[in-house]
């Protein structure tokens, strides 16, 4: 990463942490959107709350995607697990085509308003980047690696851990960068079903007609996907060098 | 040694290793030849059991490979394949080092380890034992690939077409090196190979497959003078055939008393090379010379050329 780079990076940050912590500082840049004396900040919690909550939400539901979609990826590589490769395939496809808003109306009624129907959500919808590129990360070590590997007498599991894994593991990265990502913007819809997060200033601009509220809800959710996104980058580069391949071999 | 006892090894209702049985002696070199498809990958694959025969069995010291469990059979099994199969996200020295952090050797053993046979394949530590397979020419990832099937001694080591990636002279060169260290610490090997000089020039004795059969199994002498089957006469090369021979066979066979003018050619040389010198210096015959460069006799063209056809 170019100094150039780091250093809009960085001041990204910076403005954000600002902005979340103190709105109230960029009133003025926003007062020309308001109308009839509106406020030009939303006012109806602490952005800061809102933020972490978001988070919170995002960052558990990508978790648990990760676990149930890598464990599915391992276990429909290895022989006992074949069979079930495209069943799998087509049960996460599935719970991508849903759309999120669906998928909430039909776990409304299941499990009530707020955080849960929201988790559900951003967990199914997690678990196809994460499924698919665990598969073709393990699916494209090479075969003549793996056969020494265990012409040397490697089990089955060292094999797993210390050669497929290893070698998947930037290609799983990339897939839960993308599943993070997509979360972070499908989050906001949450707050349709009552979880608390960053959709709640967007809902609250579009009911009371606030374009600054709008505005600033789409903003923190945008700067946090991009550098959420470039720090998964950074770290997803670092993993691959320390496999010892240049970076571009991986993207 | 290595028993192979009527081995066979069947997908479906192909045959693909018919009833093949052969011995290799300890420290012996055996090489499997033939063109591709004869069963040849099969055969070798077989004995670490990383395919398991339909029939037959492989014994080694005496030692069924069927009753040692498979993983603690081939970590005494050293195997080296074309390509290498190096691990691209391990160093040199972690991917060395693979089969002794199997067996739960220390770190200090295996350091040493390590360094001893970057030092033996002429691979200097300093510089190698930190960098990736990537980062490495292909000579140098064929080194690798032989030193970490070295790397727990085993006593038996197995290659299927370790050269078949290199450019001749760089291939020339391994073999040489190959044929060096075995010497050096009397691993037997089994080396498959499709390319007959490669036969010719390690193995001691040699194993001619054709579809999935074993056609013979003798030292390269013999294959050359009695061959079995019009097949093997034909692999071996009708034309190469007297060369071979003669590349065969030591200077000290046609040596003669007496002297001669020109450049000695060595006692430990092979009559090929000798006759090549010959030819090239136009001579009917050289002096040659023992290590010590003590003149020991002489050798000439008619006395090369009795030895490149089997005796009467
Ligand atoms: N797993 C397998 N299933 C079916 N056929 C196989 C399998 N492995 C090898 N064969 C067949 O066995 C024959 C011999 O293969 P191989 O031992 O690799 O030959 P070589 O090494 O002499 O080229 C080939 O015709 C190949 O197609
Ligand atoms: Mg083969």
């Amino acid at each position: 990463m170019s100094a150039f780079s780091i250093l809009t990076r960085g001041l990204a940050l910076f403005m954000l942490a600002v902005f979340i912590f103190a709105p109230q500082l960029f009133a003025f840049a926003f007062e020309p959107l308001t109308a009839n004396n509106a406020p030009a900040i939303y006012n109806q919690g602490s952005l800061l709350s809102l933020t972490l909550s978001h988070l919170r939400i995002v960052v558990g539901a990508t978790l648990a995607s990760t676990v149930v979609a890598v464990a599915l990826g391992i276990f429909v590589t290895r022989p006992a697990g074949l069979d079930f490769l495209p069943l799998s395939r087509s049960l996460v496809n599935v719970g991508q085509t849903f759309p999120p808003i669906a998928v909430l109306a039909i776990a409304v009624p299941l499990v009530g308003f707020g955080e849960k129907p929201t988790f559900i959500a951003l967990f199914l919808y997690g678990l196809l980047p994460i499924f698919e590129n665990t598969l073709s990360g393990l699916t494209q070590v090479s075969p003549l690696t793996l056969e020494a590997a265990k012409g040397m007498g490697m089990s089955p599991r060292q094999r797993l851990f210390q050669i497929e894994l290893p070698l998947a593991l930037p290609v799983i990265l990339t897939g839960i960068r993308l599943s993070v990502i997509i979360s972070l913007g499908t989050a906001t819809i949450g707050s349709t079903v009552a979880a608390k997060g960053l959709g709640e200033v967007i809902i609250a601009g579009l009911q009371s007609n606030n374009v600054a509220f709008i505005l600033q809800g789409g903003l923190v959710v945008a700067l946090l996907a991009v550098l959420i996104h470039d720090g998964l980058s950074v770290a997803e580069r670092a993993v691959a060098r320390r496999l010892g391949r240049p970076a571009d071999e991986t993207t | 040694m290595i028993e192979i006892e009527h081995l066979t090894r069947r997908y479906g209702s192909t045959v693909v290793v018919d009833d093949v049985s052969l011995r290799v002696e300890e420290g012996a070199i055996a090489v499997v030849v033939g063109t591709s498809g004869a069963g040849k990958s099969t055969l070798l694959r077989m004995i670490n059991r990383l395919v398991e025969p339909s029939a037959g069995r492989v014994l080694i010291d005496g030692q069924d490979t069927r009753t040692v469990p498979e993983d603690e059979l081939r970590h005494r099994i050293g195997y080296v394949i074309q390509g290498y199969g190096l691990f691209p996200h391990r160093t040199v020295a972690e991917n060395i080092a693979t089969v002794p952090r199997l067996l739960g050797w220390g770190s200090k053993r295996i350091a040493a380890r390590v360094n001893e046979l970057l030092d033996l394949f002429q691979l200097d530590p300093a510089e190698f034992a930190r960098k990736f397979p990537h980062q490495l020419s292909g000579g140098q990832q064929q080194r690798v690939g032989v030193a970490r099937a070295l790397a727990a001694r085993p006593a038996l080591l197995l290659m299927d077409e370790p050269f078949g990636a290199l450019d001749a002279v760089i291939r020339a060169k391994a073999q040489e090196d190959l044929l060096a260290i075995q010497r050096r610490l009397g691993t037997t090997i089994v080396l498959v190979t499709h390319d007959m000089n490669e036969a010719f020039q390690l193995g001691d004795r040699i194993a001619v497959m054709d579809q999935a059969r074993l056609l013979q199994y003798a030292t390269p002498t013999e294959l050359l003078t009695r061959p079995a089957e019009d097949f093997v006469e034909r692999l071996v090369g009708t034309v190469e055939r007297p060369f071979r021979l003669l590349s065969l066979t030591g200077v000290q066979a046609a040596l003669e008393p007496g002297g001669a003018e020109g450049e000695p050619i060595a006692l430990s040389d092979n009559l090929q090379n000798a006759l090549s010198q010959l030819v090239w210096s136009g001579r009917e015959s050289l002096p040659v010379a023992d290590p010590n460069g003590v003149i020991v006799g002489r050798i000439s063209v008619g006395g090369i050329l009795a030895h490149g056809r089997p005796p009467a």
